[in-house]
C-alpha cells in the first residue's frame, strides 16, 4: 500500500479565533465600511447644498440668526441608523455562515463586539476630524455645521465620547434586536416590539399619573450633558449582554 | 481503531415530534460512512447535532472525545457542509475561499484552485445571483480543500449537475486515498456513492435502522429469479426480504447464497441477480420505492 | 458475470484474470489500490479487501517500500484453480440448459466439436 499522509492539523489560539471573526465581518468591507461612508458623505453633500442655498439668499451675511439655524442639522442620524442595520446583518447572516465554518457562538459574539468596538471607533474619530475641519473653516465657509452640531458638544474630545457612545448603542441594540430574531424568528420580534411599546406607553404613563416629569428632566440635568450620554453605556452594556444570553442557544435554522 | 464519534441514546425533540429518536452509534476513524435515508428521515438533524450546530433533548455526543457543543477545540476539526447553507449578502464566491483557510487549518489553496476551476466556479460573481449547482459547488469545493479531519457533507450535491456529482466523487475518493480523513456522506441517492462507501448507517423516522459494513451488507442479499414453483422450492424456509410476481414468474429476494448454493440454483434452472445497496435497504426498511428515487 | 457477489470479490477475479490472460505477468508489479480503487471508483478499502483476498491465497505478495507483484507461479495456480471449478460452473450449467432442450449428449459432442473448428 502506497504512503498515505495523516492529515496534520495547528488549531488555533484563542485570541487568533475571535481575531478570524473580526475578520470575517470585515471580508467584505462593502457594507461594513464603504457604504457608511458613502452615504455620510451622500448626505454631507446634499446638506452642504442646502446650507449654500440658504447662505447665499441670506446674502452671504454671518447673521447669527440665519448661522444659528444651521447648527441643529441632524444629518448625521442617517449614519447612526445605519449602523442598526449593519448589527442586525452581522448577526442574522454572518451568524448561521459562521457556525459553518465551526465558530463557537461565543467567539462569534465576541467577535463581532470586538468588531463593533473597532468600527465605532473608526467612525467617531473620523467624524470628530470632520468637525475639527468643520470648526477650523468656521462652517465649510458657510456656516454649515454637521459634525459639530450642538448635539455633540462644544470640544473635540466631548464630540469623540459622544459620537462613540452613540454608535456603540445603535450597534449592540441592533445586535440584541437581531439576535431576539436568530433565536425566536418572525415571533419573537413580534413580541418584542410589541413588550417594548407596552413598556414605553406604562413608562409614560407612570410618569405622567404621578407628574414626575420634572424628576425625569432633573435626572438629565444633574447627569449633565455628558453623564446622560455615559447613561447611554449602561443600555448599551445590557444590550451586549441581553444579545450574548440570546445567541447562546440560538440555531442556524433554515 | 479509534472512534471519531461515540453517540448514546441520543434523541432531538421538536414538540412532539422525535426528529432523532434513542440514536446509538459509533463512527471510526478515516472512513468513509453513508448516512442514508428518506427525506425527513433526521439525517440533517443528526448531523446538525453532531456539530453543536443544534442542542440535543438528551443522550450523549462524543466527537475527538468531547462534546462537540461550544467546543472550539473540536469544531476547528471538523468541516460540516450543507446545502442550506447560506452566505452574507454581496458575498461573492472568492470571499468563501478567502475566508474559508483562516477556519481550517488544513486547507489546501492549490487543491482548491484546482477544484474551483473543474467546477467552472465563477469567482467574481454575487452568490445570490449564482445558480443553485454553482452555489452547492462551492460547498463541495470547501468540504474537499478543507482536508478536515472530520467532514460532513449532508447532500451538498443536490443542486450538481450529473457530471458535477461524478467530479464530486471522484475528487473525493482521490484525495481521502492520499489523505485519509473520517468522511460521512448523507444521501437519498444511494445508488451513487454506493461505491463509494465503506460503513452504512441507515436512519429511518429519526431511528438507526441499519449499522454494517458496506461489503457485508452488500452481498448480504440475492434476488432469484425463475418460475414460481422453481423459486419457491429453491426458497423453501429461508427468510424471505421481498417476493415479486408477475404471471408464472416470481423474484425473491433472499439472504446471501455460498458457492455450493448458487451452484445448486442454477442447476434448478434459477437465475441469480444482484440486488443493489439501494435495493437492499429499500426492502429491509419496507419502504415504497418512491422515496428513494432521485431528486 | 454472476453480479449478486461483493465488489471485493470482482476486484480480485478482474485481477485473476489479468494474471490467467498474461496480461500481469508472474513477477511483474500489479497497480497500487489506490489506482485500483480511482479506476473502479471504488472506496480504497474495498480494493485493498480485493488485493488481500489474493495476497492471501499466495497470488500477489508485497515488496515493502514497492508495492504489489505476482507471484511466482501465480498463473498456473490459477488456472488449477479455475480448472477445478469449471466443470461445476460451466458443464453443469451446460448440461442442465441441454437437458432442458432435449439435446443428447451425442449432440453435445458434435456441436462442440463445430465450435472448436
Amino acid at each position: 500500500m502506497s504512503t498515505v499522509l495523516p492529515a496534520p492539523f495547528t488549531p488555533a489560539t484563542p485570541v487568533g479565533r475571535i481575531i478570524n471573526v473580526v475578520r470575517l465581518h470585515l471580508a467584505n468591507p462593502w457594507t461594513t465600511i464603504f457604504m457608511p461612508w458613502i452615504v455620510l458623505f451622500a448626505v454631507f453633500l446634499a446638506n452642504l447644498a442646502i446650507w449654500w442655498i440658504i447662505y447665499t439668499a441670506a446674502g452671504g451675511a454671518t447673521d447669527p440668526e440665519v448661522t444659528e439655524g444651521l447648527q441643529y442639522s441632524g444629518a448625521t442620524s442617517w449614519i447612526f441608523v445605519y449602523m442598526i442595520v449593519v448589527a442586525a446583518q452581522a448577526m442574522s447572516v454572518t451568524f448561521p455562515f459562521a457556525l459553518g465554518f465551526g465558530v463557537t457562538r461565543r467567539d462569534f459574539y465576541l467577535g463581532s463586539a470586538v468588531t463593533f468596538v473597532l468600527l465605532s471607533a473608526m467612525y467617531s474619530i473620523g467624524m470628530t476630524v470632520l468637525s475639527v475641519v468643520e470648526d477650523a473653516t468656521n462652517g465649510w465657509g458657510i456656516g454649515g455645521r454637521m459634525f459639530s452640531a450642538v448635539y455633540f458638544g462644544d470640544s473635540w474630545p466631548q464630540r469623540l465620547f459622544i459620537y462613540f457612545a452613540i454608535f456603540l448603542f445603535f450597534f449592540f441594540v441592533g445586535a440584541a434586536i437581531a439576535s431576539i430574531w436568530v433565536r425566536w424568528r418572525a415571533t419573537g420580534l413580534t413580541v418584542f416590539f410589541i413588550a417594548l411599546g407596552a413598556l414605553a406607553v406604562a413608562g409614560v404613563a407612570l410618569v405622567t399619573f404621578t407628574a414626575n416629569w420634572a424628576s425625569v428632566g432633573g435626572f438629565f440635568l444633574r447627569a449633565g450633558f455628558i453623564g446622560s450620554f455615559a447613561w447611554s453605556l449602561v443600555l448599551t452594556a445590557l444590550a451586549a449582554v441581553t444579545g450574548f444570553v440570546l445567541l447562546r442557544r440560538a440555531t442556524p435554522r433554515n | 481503531m479509534t472512534n471519531v464519534i461515540e453517540v448514546s441514546d441520543l434523541t432531538k425533540n421538536f414538540g412532539s415530534l422525535a426528529a432523532v429518536n434513542s440514536a446509538t452509534f459509533t463512527v471510526s476513524e478515516n472512513k468513509i460512512y453513508g448516512l442514508l435515508g428518506r427525506n425527513g428521515a433526521g439525517k440533517t438533524t443528526l448531523m446538525q447535532l453532531l456539530t453543536g450546530q443544534d442542542f440535543a433533548s438528551s443522550g450523549t455526543i462524543r466527537v475527538f472525545g468531547e462534546s462537540p457543543v461550544e467546543n472550539a477545540h473540536v469544531l476547528e476539526r471538523i468541516s460540516f457542509i450543507k446545502e442550506s447553507q447560506r452566505y452574507p449578502d454581496d458575498f461573492r464566491a472568492k470571499h468563501v475561499f478567502r475566508t474559508a483557510p483562516w477556519f481550517f487549518a488544513n486547507w489546501d489553496a492549490d487543491f482548491a484552485s484546482q477544484l474551483i476551476e473543474e467546477f467552472r466556479l465563477p469567482l467574481d460573481r454575487r452568490i445570490k445571483k449564482m445558480s443553485r449547482g454553482q452555489v452547492s459547488a462551492i460547498g463541495v469545493v470547501v468540504g474537499l480543500a478543507s482536508r478536515a479531519p472530520l467532514t460532513f457533507f449532508d447532500e451538498p450535491y443536490l443542486g450538481l449537475d450529473a457530471v458535477a456529482r461524478q467530479l464530486f466523487y471522484d475528487r473525493l475518493l482521490e484525495d481521502y486515498a492520499q489523505r485519509p480523513r473520517t468522511v460521512i456522506l448523507s444521501t437519498h441517492l444511494i445508488d451513487e456513492v454506493a461505491n463509494l462507501l465503506e460503513h452504512v448507517l441507515v436512519i429511518d423516522q429519526g431511528r438507526i435502522i441499519i449499522d454494517e459494513d458496506a461489503e457485508s451488507l452488500r452481498g448480504s442479499a440475492t434476488a432469484v429469479v425463475g418460475t414460481a414453483s422453481a423459486v419457491d422450492a429453491f426458497v423453501g424456509t429461508r427468510e424471505v426480504l421481498h417476493r415479486d410476481a408477475i404471471g408464472g414468474l416470481a423474484s425473491v429476494t433472499i439472504a446471501r447464497l455460498d458457492r455450493a448454493e448458487r451452484e445448486a440454483a442454477a442447476t434448478a434452472g434459477l437465475e441469480l441477480s444482484a440486488v443493489s445497496l439501494q435495493q437492499l435497504i429499500i426492502r429491509r426498511t419496507n419502504t415504497s420505492e418512491k422515496e428513494f428515487q432521485s431528486a | 458475470m454472476d453480479e449478486s457477489r461483493p465488489i471485493f470479490v470482482q476486484i480480485a477475479e478482474q485481477i485473476e484474470n489479468d494474471i490467467i490472460s498474461g496480461l500481469m505477468a508472474d513477477e511483474t508489479q500489479v497497480p497500487s489500490t489506490n489506482e485500483f480503487a480511482a479506476f473502479y471508483r471504488i472506496n480504497p478499502a474495498t480494493a485493498l479487501k480485493g488485493v488481500n483476498l489474493l495476497v492471501d491465497q499466495g497470488i500477489l505478495y508485497k515488496k515493502r517500500g514497492i508495492g504489489m507483484f505476482v507471484t511466482d507461479g501465480a498463473r498456473a495456480q490459477l488456472v488449477a484453480k479455475r480448472t477445478d471449478q469449471f466443470s461445476a460452473e460451466f458443464v453443469r450449467p451446460l448440461i442442465a440448459e441441454a437437458a432442458k432442450l432435449g439435446i443428447t449428449s451425442a449432440q453435445l459432442t458434435e456441436m462442440i466439436r463445430k465450435e472448436e473448428k
